[in-house]
């Protein structure tokens, strides 16, 4: 909300700067800006038109005389609604509107003086149809920027929290100053006279509207408002449209009380205040049809809807120039119902702004009492006011709350006497008297949805007080508390392992499309969001390979070729989340340096391949003690099944690394020497919280580190031996390796160091074996005699098994 | 002339030759023409049976001292060769040092990790423990039980994004954690919980997934001013000791009393500009009093206990720093941006 400081001060005598004055606003709770209405024009003055005539020469422009009182003026304008002896706005010769600088201009053989101005080019409104025709009360020939405040103006705007209903009017602001700087506000009571020609029909059916008071007004004229009221609504950013309209929209912004005004005589019967029936529709000012449900609340006469409450009026009872009597409605509404309504409606309003947020429900016919008195002073030398009925079954009763001034030091940190915290609550209006070891406050309507307990007294006190001047102190946070901390340093320990072997840290949406998952040939995740913001957005990913596939792609767009990037973050199921780390790998792997004075790359790099991957994600798995790994030919259909491996950790699948089906990869546009790896991280022991001895490893929470105990140095000599198999060609090392290490004891070592093909579909798998026994030197013999043990024992399990010479 | 003459004259000659000699071969050649088996001072000694003994005794000596000084011309020249080979064989393999390195170029953090890593470890330095949630979150966890009941506008302040699982949203903060903390661990409670939140919000400042971190003290005798404390604290930790801290009493639901934390600005020094938007303060975070309503909703007595509850978003902080123009930047992957950090 925004209203010029002046209106403000109408109510609270403070002479502190604008400035000032949010400062203290913004310590004290209420987030403020201020800004400057509009800017100083030169040269801009009012002016009455004379005469209008046709531009003889032009299509569309009028020839129009206007004086200052002093000159006379020659103008063109193109602007329809010129209609003589209206008074306008005037840019003279001399004058800049939006950076031109106003000059005399020929159009055609006629010379125009200046400029007839609109609201949109005073910058007082985004849109204004035709110039601005100022109300009869405005005096002519003087500094038009002077006159509408323009570069001097100050405006306030409030952006509230929503428990700070109550700060939404002029009166408010006023109250929440006068309490800041400890100034009583000032205020005003109508005097207005109300008679019993005509008492309204209304009756309420509904429990969701606590008030309702209707006041009839008859032999109105509509008219445009006086130049005061239409430059507070423009000062406030409203549009001013017809004295009507205007003073609702005048009293709500000094009030905070929302009222609206229907044309009596559109009205068919009985008003009506019920819930809507399911299907019910509505016509409302904005121009659109709203279709209703049974939990809205609506305003009705006997041929339906003709208002939805508290939100929007309907266009079958508008107040239009023709209008000659109305219904003036103050009411207030169930604030969770206009929510609801206005939310599923999409329809956000000043009213309906204020309700969800709390309307002062006792100061409600106070306020539409201000309105009639401006309606009846400035609608009509007639106009009177004819009848009213006040609806209101459960008048406001006070909540009574207790403050212990312990509890503001318990809270606060510091002793503040319950005099003082009486003497704060009550410059806030909330009447408060000092009691045995606190005060007792009766909380007025105006703060009842936010004061409802003792600790939102001590936030009062507090904020009044000044919490910025509480010195700070700090806690002592005890040491007995359980560090829980091993999963954090498990992931960064992963992140440094990664980004010290020149894989770059990732992060990407957890939202992926569907068009990634069939791409892939892969079923669309299970958790779906029912009001995604685009297709793109629409799951929530039960992988990473697909957020990384369109890493790569973007990569790709931006001419990066070497691509090496990993993201570790949550996939997600219906029943489970689980955290997951994802490798993409293409291009080549990049040596030398980035520092940003030395940026060069090394040029015999090499391209990753399936041996590099599988290095770097079973080094990664041994940085955290993960044993019993397998690998077994991967079934995924995105990968190729010749080049990929699901990995197994205790017999259980615990993700994959390889590289990408070439068909995929051809689908999705990334290189068919693309390498993909994900692993679930399920198997980290972020579950333990303390230090452990745990299989000869003592595992540590700070690290995340199994750290072995000590074990015995080697005290014999170890044996190498080099041994070269000749097995069938579909025989795989691991084999030879698990034959080796199955049927030996002394094997302490294989190392591979050959294989190559032969003929026959055979080939020679060439290792080194280091032997060592713990309890003697081994001799050649005894070497011997164990290779050739082994041998005997291997020849049957490993097909085609020789040792070649 | 005499033999005596002669051996010196060869000492002279060897003397000269070895030293104008420029490779090991000739030393050599040296070598053998003076010490060899036929070389000239063996063919003085061979001439010294012509002499008398007396003369032979004399010469021979002279010989001998003549051949051990020659020996050890050849040494030291040998080793000055040697030297000399050596220095032209490393001279040969001289490697521009200035080359680029054959090492696996480092990978980049991503700069969000980085700075979540900075904030969270000078709360563990503080002695606070580090606790996670689920994204997917129980309604209940991330509204109700914070103090946010259904209808309330306070739920408008987070458009939340909501799923096919009954009960269940996209957190839309790291509050959770806190319920989730004080329904398993007793006071007193000190925790920080990183991680991912989701709304509904898309422009430059706004991505409807970012990250937060949470923090909760409860305890006995816990304040406003120890709050006030430990964050000023923490903010001059990250943003360097001359910042200056301001608290705005504002509305969370789940604290009360409640502060908007700002900062000095760091562009500006809170002069005024534009990143601040001519005020001097940048808002960092949010925080406040734990709520009576949250400890009751998970069994917390809050006559014995109170305790202060803050959380940020760690975009903010890493645009804020590194002064990043588009929070966008982080999500793409785009190895241009990741590389920068």
């Amino acid at each position: 909300m925004k209203v010029p400081y002046s209106w403000i001060r109408e109510f609270v005598d403070i002479d502190k700067s604008a400035e000032e004055v949010v400062d203290r606003l913004n310590e004290t709770g209420l987030e403020a800006i201020v800004e400057t209405f509009g800017e100083y024009i030169p040269e801009l003055t009012t002016v009455r038109v004379l005469s209008v005539k046709k531009h003889p020469e032009r299509d569309k422009l009028y020839i129009c005389e206007a004086t200052d009182g002093r000159k006379k003026y020659q103008i063109i304008t193109g602007a329809d609604n010129v209609v003589e002896n209206s008074i306008v706005l005037m840019a003279k010769v001399g004058a800049k509107i939006n950076g031109i600088i106003i000059k005399e201009r020929n159009f055609g053989s006629y010379k125009s003086e200046g400029m007839f101005l609109s609201l949109e080019e005073l910058g007082l409104a985004d849109t204004s149809e035709g110039i601005w025709l100022l109300p009869e009360d405005t005096p002519i020939g003087v500094d038009g920027s002077e006159l509408l405040g323009l570069g001097n103006e100050k405006i306030i705007e409030i952006d509230i929290t929503p428990n700070r209903g109550d700060a939404l009017s002029v009166k408010g602001l006023a109250r929440e100053i006068g309490a800041i700087f400890n100034i009583k506000r000032k205020d005003y009571k109508a005097n207005v006279l109300i008679l019993d020609e005509l008492i309204p029909n209304i009756s309420v059916d509904t429990e969701k509207c606590y008030r309702y008071r209707g006041v009839i007004i008859r032999d109105i004229e509509i008219k445009p408002s006086n130049l005061d009221i239409q430059l507070k609504l423009l000062k406030s950013g409203q549009k001013p449209i017809n004295n009507i309209v205007d003073i609702t929209n005048y009293i709500l912004l000094q009030e905070g009380q929302p009222l609206h005004a229907f044309d009596l005589d559109k009205i068919k019967g009985k008003v009506i205040v019920r819930n809507a029936k399911d299907g019910e529709k509505i016509l409302a000012l904005d121009g659109n049809e709203y279709n209703l449900k049974g939990t809205d609340i609506v305003i009705a006469d006997e041929n339906g809807v003709i208002a939805i409450a508290g939100i929007i009026g309907g266009e079958n009872t508008k107040v239009d120039e023709n209008t000659k009597n109305i219904l003036l409605e103050a009411a207030n509404f169930d604030y969770i119902s206009v929510r609801k309504t206005s939310k599923r409606l999409g329809i956000s309003t000043e009213s309906s702004y204020r309700f969800e947020r709390g309307v002062d429900i006792e100061s409600l016919a106070e306020a539409q009492d201000k309105a009639i008195e401006m309606i009846l002073k400035f609608g009509g030398s007639n106009s009177k006011a004819v009848g009213q009925k006040d609806i209101y079954p459960n008048p406001y009763t006070p909540k009574k709350i207790r403050l212990r001034e312990k509890t503001v030091e318990r809270v606060i940190g510091v002793n503040i006497s319950k005099e003082e915290c009486a003497e704060i609550l009550n410059r806030l209006e909330i009447p408060t008297s000092v009691i045995d070891d606190g005060t007792i406050s009766k909380i007025p309507a105006f703060r009842s949805l936010d004061i409802t307990r003792e600790i939102d007294l001590v936030e009062e006190v507090g904020r009044l007080k000044g919490f910025n001047d509480i010195p700070e102190d700090y806690p002592r946070i005890s040491i007995e508390i359980d560090k829980n901390i091993s999963y954090y340093q498990f992931e960064r320990r992963s992140r440094d392992y990664f980004i010290d072997n020149g894989v770059n840290e990732i992060i990407t949406y957890s939202f992926v499309g569907e068009d990634i998952y069939k791409d892939l040939g892969l079923p669309l995740p299970e958790i779906e969001i029912t009001n995604y913001l685009t297709k793109d957005f629409r799951f929530m990913r039960d992988n990473l390979t697909v957020s990384l596939i369109q890493v790569i792609k973007e990569n790709l767009r931006h001419q990066v070729k070497d691509i090496s990037v990993f993201e570790i973050s949550s996939v997600f199921f219906k029943d489970y989340e689980e955290i997951r780390l994802g490798i993409a790998l293409t291009g080549k792997t990049v040596k030398g340096f980035s520092f940003t004075n030395e940026n060069v790359s090394y040029n015999t790099t090499k391209s990753w391949d399936f041996l590099k991957v599988k290095g770097l994600i079973l080094n990664y798995l041994k940085l955290f003690n993960i044993k019993d790994i397998n690998l077994n030919y991967s079934k995924k259909a995105y990968l190729n099944p010749y080049e990929s491996a699901d990995i197994y950790v205790n017999g259980k699948e615990i993700g994959y690394f390889g590289k990408i089906h070439p068909k995929i990869a051809e689908k999705v546009e990334i290189p068919k020497d693309t390498y993909l790896a994900e692993l679930k991280l399920k198997y980290v022991p972020r579950e333990l919280r303390e230090t452990v001895l745990k299989d000869g490893y003592i595992y540590s929470i700070y690290t995340n580190a199994y750290t072995p105990i000590f074990k015995d140095l080697p005290k014999y000599p170890s044996v190498k031996r080099d041994l070269a198999f000749e097995v069938d060609e579909d025989v795989s090392v691991k084999e030879i390796f698990e034959g080796l290490r199955k049927e030996s004891n002394l094997i302490e070592n294989i190392r591979l160091f050959d294989i190559f093909y032969l003929n026959n579909n055979k080939k020679s798998v060439a290792v080194s074996v280091e032997f060592r026994d713990k309890n003697k030197s081994l001799s050649d013999e005894d070497v011997n005699l164990e290779v050739e043990n082994i041998l005997q024992k291997l020849r049957d399990k490993i097909k085609g098994l020789k040792l070649r010479g | 002339m005499g033999l005596k003459e002669d051996l010196i004259k060869l000492k002279e000659e060897a003397k000269k030759l070895i030293g104008s000699v420029k490779d090991k071969k000739s030393l050599d050649e040296i070598r053998v023409k003076y010490l060899g088996k036929k070389g000239e001072i063996k063919k003085v000694l061979k001439s010294l049976s012509k002499l008398s003994p007396d003369e032979r005794r004399e010469i021979g000596k002279i010989a001998n001292d003549i051949k051990d000084e020659i020996e050890k011309l050849l040494k030291d020249k040998l080793a000055i060769l040697k030297e000399k080979e050596l220095e032209e064989e490393l001279k040969k393999s001289k490697v521009d040092i200035h080359l680029p390195a054959d090492w696996v170029e480092l990978g980049h953090q991503h700069i969000l990790t980085k700075t979540l890593q900075e904030i969270v470890d000078i709360f563990i330095a503080m002695g606070f423990s580090v606790e996670e949630g689920p994204e997917v979150e129980r309604e209940e966890y991330n509204f109700d039980m914070l103090n946010i009941p259904k209808d309330h506008p306070a739920r408008d302040m987070q458009d939340t994004f909501f799923i096919n699982k009954e009960g269940y949203v996209l957190r839309t903060h790291t509050s959770p954690v806190q319920i989730r903390t004080m329904l398993k661990n007793k006071p007193p409670v000190a925790i920080v919980a990183p991680g991912r939140v989701y709304r509904k919000d898309m422009d430059p400042t706004h991505t409807p997934m970012f990250h937060q971190i949470e923090g909760l003290l409860v305890d006995e005798n816990i304040t406003y001013r120890d709050l006030k404390g430990t964050l000023q604290k923490f903010l001059q930790e990250v943003f360097g000791k001359n910042i200056k801290i301001r608290l705005r009493p504002s509305y969370f639901p789940f604290t009360e009393p409640s502060f908007e934390v700002d900062i000095s600005c760091t562009i500006c020094s809170g002069l005024g500009c534009r990143v601040c938007k001519g005020t001097g303060w940048l808002e960092v975070l949010g925080s406040g009093m734990v709520d009576p309503n949250v400890f009751e909703a998970v069994g917390i007595d809050p006559e014995k206990y109170t305790g202060f509850a803050f959380g940020l978003g760690i975009e903010r902080i890493a645009m804020l720093k590194y002064r990043v123009p588009d929070i966008r930047l982080f999500y793409y992957g785009d190895l241009r941006f990741i590389k920068q950090f």
